[in-house]
């Protein structure tokens, strides 16, 4: 599934023993490991409240770990959080721009935020188009957009950054079947650059279409983590809800035969 | 970046709808405000030059030093246009006189009590009210709106140090909001240059000291409202921490302040003082009364005297008591102003101690700096008694002077007798008299020091509460749950 061509691969984005025990005591991440190469599309499903979002906020510094460390091209984001964030672009589940400029003004803003300030009118129409928003839309204001067209802003945005990882946080929640597809493809192109893709996500079904790998996250813990290829011909969905379910190892792999 | 950070935070602000309709009132409300200050102080300004001349008019026609008496006048200042302050609510005029002390009567309130009312609306009235408000309501979300929108959380998956986001909110909300005002403040001193009123080096100097201390006052309402907002991740509740917080500074501590200080150092009414002194006068005169009646029992009759020697001894037995007249008069008058001096001394302290408690509040510190700079102050009144009270005794003085050397007393004599029957006597000189010496009043002088120097620790409290202000909104960004 989704052969990338040879190229040397790095180590972008990786959590290390990475826990969250909040203040009030719930224990949102429990020493959970992956680690994603440049080119890969990391794939992490759970349900709600199962800590992947807490998992992304970890990497981007929003929240100080309990222990372990979420680190970005190698550097710990906690402890060094400036640096670590040059190397990441992140997008949300509801991106959310401002709605009082148009989505030029959004993408210079951003552009320049992230440390590129030699973006010229036409390179943020080119990356528009690239993410599927007609020339006619670009010097309108936020606020008229559907959420599936500020979601390719999201991805505009995340774009002109050419980070090196990219963070997405249920980027596919919401969005009709022909966004959801046109996302889908966005994801690839990225990945076919590069680009190391985090996404979080309840959406199993675009989710099989483009993951390198999947890992599965339940109350904190990943209880599942597997490259695609081992999946192929497998059940995903009946596998997911058996995890969600809480079902043990041993039926899990009877029905979908792998390992967690 | 900071750069970048500014400009996306006066775009944003520009680009508001709200932000176009409040600046429209404001900008209205702020060329109204100085087009009828303007037209007031016109008003003022031809009604002092009318009851000037008026009154040089009734000095000239008098025919006696004795009842030589003037009208003073305060004199309207151009700064009353944009700080009205007490100008309104204190007398215009007091008699001079050498039996009445000085009183000011006549003022604007008092003339049309419909604009005590509701009261004029000033650019200090503006900026107190209407542009801190306008400030609150423009930064009550600043961070938690951001938050509540998500775009917080997309701009710090940046590398954006927080501190440098904190101090461009501040910088581009500043901006935002101080560029577009400076427009109709610009308009406004256009306005007061076409209608013809003409301000002097000190009046320009003071004026510009005050746009420069409502522009702090404009600063701290700002930075406030991004303080409130770091502090709160709800933008509803900050909101209502905000209003709460205005209406405090704004409405609730200077009024607190002024009761508090009432009930701590008591102050007896004008009508206590006045009752006192009514009644010292009565007794003092009872005493008077008595004794000239001992006197006149005690001297010989005036029968038992040629008729030459009559009308002197007569004249002589007159001054003499009107000598002694004069020492109870001054005597009243000593005791009157041991009483004014015991009121103003409470009243000094009274003052003191609510303008300490008032400006607990950053909205009092700067309604009393711009009132200070415009000279519409608590103590303009004190000003012009002093003045005019100083300006009372040259003018009795020389009326004395000039009383003595024509002899004229102003009293009436008025002789019956069986032999040459009823004959009245008005004084020995009632000619023409020569008023050009008289001295004149001139209004007290309020140079730019005068003005300044009473504003030094407002303007320490406008750039402390800013600071602290700023300093707190810092503090609790660095701690912000972004999220």
């Amino acid at each position: 599934m989704n052969e990338q061509p040879t190229r040397e691969t790095t180590l972008r984005l990786e959590a290390v023993n990475l826990t969250k025990r909040y203040e009030d005591g719930v224990l949102a991440l429990d020493h959970i490991n992956f680690a994603v190469q440049s080119g890969e599309l990391f794939v992490m499903l759970g349900g709600n409240g199962a800590g992947k979002t807490t998992a992304i906020n970890l990497f981007l510094n929003f929240l100080e770990p309990t222990e372990g460390e979420a680190r970005i091209n190698g550097i710990a984001s906690h402890r060094e959080p400036l640096k670590a964030k040059q190397h990441v672009a992140f997008v949300s589940e509801n991106v959310m721009l401002y709605g009082n400029f148009t989505a030029i003004q959004n993408l210079d803003f951003f552009a320049r935020i992230g440390g590129k300030t030699d973006f010229r009118r036409n390179d943020y129409r080119d990356v528009l188009l690239r993410v599927g928003l007609p020339e006619d839309v670009h010097d309108k204001r936020l606020k008229s957009f559907s959420k599936g067209m500020r979601q390719k802003c999201g991805i505009a945005i995340a774009i002109l950054k050419d980070a090196s990882a990219i963070l997405l946080d249920e980027p596919t929640a919401g969005l009709d079947p022909k966004a959801g597809h046109e996302f889908v493809r966005l994801l690839d192109s990225l990945r076919s650059e590069g680009k190391a893709v985090f996404m979080s996500t309840h959406d199993i079904f675009r989710a099989r279409e483009i993951a390198d790998t999947f890992a599965i996250l339940d109350r904190g813990r990943i209880i599942m983590q597997e490259p695609a290829s081992n999946l192929a011909g497998k059940d995903l969905e009946t596998l997911y809800i058996q995890y969600m379910a809480g079902h043990n190892n041993s039926s899990v792999a009877a029905a979908g035969g792998i390992h967690a | 970046m900071l750069s970048t950070l500014v400009q996306k935070e006066l775009r944003a602000m520009l680009l508001s709808p709200k932000f176009v309709a409040t600046f429209a009132v404001c900008s209205i409300l702020m060329l109204l405000s100085v087009f009828t200050g303007v037209q007031e102080y016109g008003a003022a300004v031809r009604q002092y030059e009318t009851s000037t001349q008026l009154s040089e008019q009734q000095m000239r026609q008098e025919t006696t030093w004795a009842r030589m008496t003037t009208t003073v006048l305060r004199q309207p200042d151009p700064m009353q246009i944009f700080v009205g302050g007490l100008t309104y609510d204190i007398g215009r005029w007091s008699g001079i006189s050498t039996r009445n002390s000085i009183k000011l009567s006549g003022s604007t309130y008092s003339d049309d009590p419909i604009f005590a009312v509701f009261r004029h609306i000033d650019f200090a009235f503006i900026v107190q009210f209407i542009l801190t408000l306008f400030a609150i309501l423009f930064t009550y979300d600043a961070v938690n709106g951001e938050r509540e929108s998500g775009t917080l959380k997309l701009v710090f998956a940046n590398a954006i140090p927080r501190a440098r986001y904190l101090l461009a909110k501040c910088i581009g909300s500043w901006l935002g909001l101080v560029i577009p005002i400076c427009i109709p403040i610009i308009l406004c001193m256009l306005l007061v240059g076409v209608m013809g009123v003409s301000l002097s080096a000190v009046h320009w100097g003071r004026l510009v000291t005050f746009l420069g201390i409502s522009l702090l006052l404009f600063t701290f309402f700002i930075v406030l409202g991004v303080f409130i907002s770091s502090l709160t991740r709800r933008s509803s509740v900050s909101f209502l921490a905000a209003l709460v917080v205005w209406i405090g500074f704004v409405l609730i501590i200077p009024r607190t302040a002024v009761m508090a200080a009432d009930q701590i150092v008591r102050v007896p009414r004008v009508a206590e003082i006045e009752g006192q002194r009514d009644g010292y006068a009565k007794d003092r005169w009872a005493t008077f009364m008595e004794e000239s009646q001992e006197r006149w029992g005690s001297r010989c009759s005036l029968e038992e005297l040629d008729e030459s020697e009559r009308d002197t001894e007569l004249w002589n037995r007159m001054q003499e008591e009107d000598s002694l007249r004069r020492i109870v008069e001054k005597e009243i008058e000593s005791y009157e102003t041991r009483l004014q001096e015991d009121l103003r001394r409470r009243k000094a302290a009274q003052q003191h101690l609510a303008f300490i408690l008032a400006r607990f509040s950053p909205a009092s510190a700067y309604q009393l700096a711009a009132m200070f700079l415009a000279g519409t102050d608590i103590s303009l009144k004190a000003r012009y008694v002093d003045a005019m009270t100083a300006y009372r005794t040259q003018f009795n003085d020389y009326v004395e002077k000039k009383q003595a050397e024509t002899g004229s007393t102003g009293g009436v004599m008025i002789t019956m007798s069986s032999e040459s029957g009823i004959s009245i006597t008005t004084g020995r000189d009632d000619v023409g008299i020569d008023v050009s010496e008289v001295p004149r009043f001139s209004p007290p002088e309020y140079t730019y020091v005068a003005a300044v120097a009473p504003i030094i620790p407002d303007f320490g409290i406008l750039a402390l509460a800013t600071m602290v202000a700023f300093m707190g909104a810092f503090i609790a960004f660095l701690r912000y749950d972004v999220r």
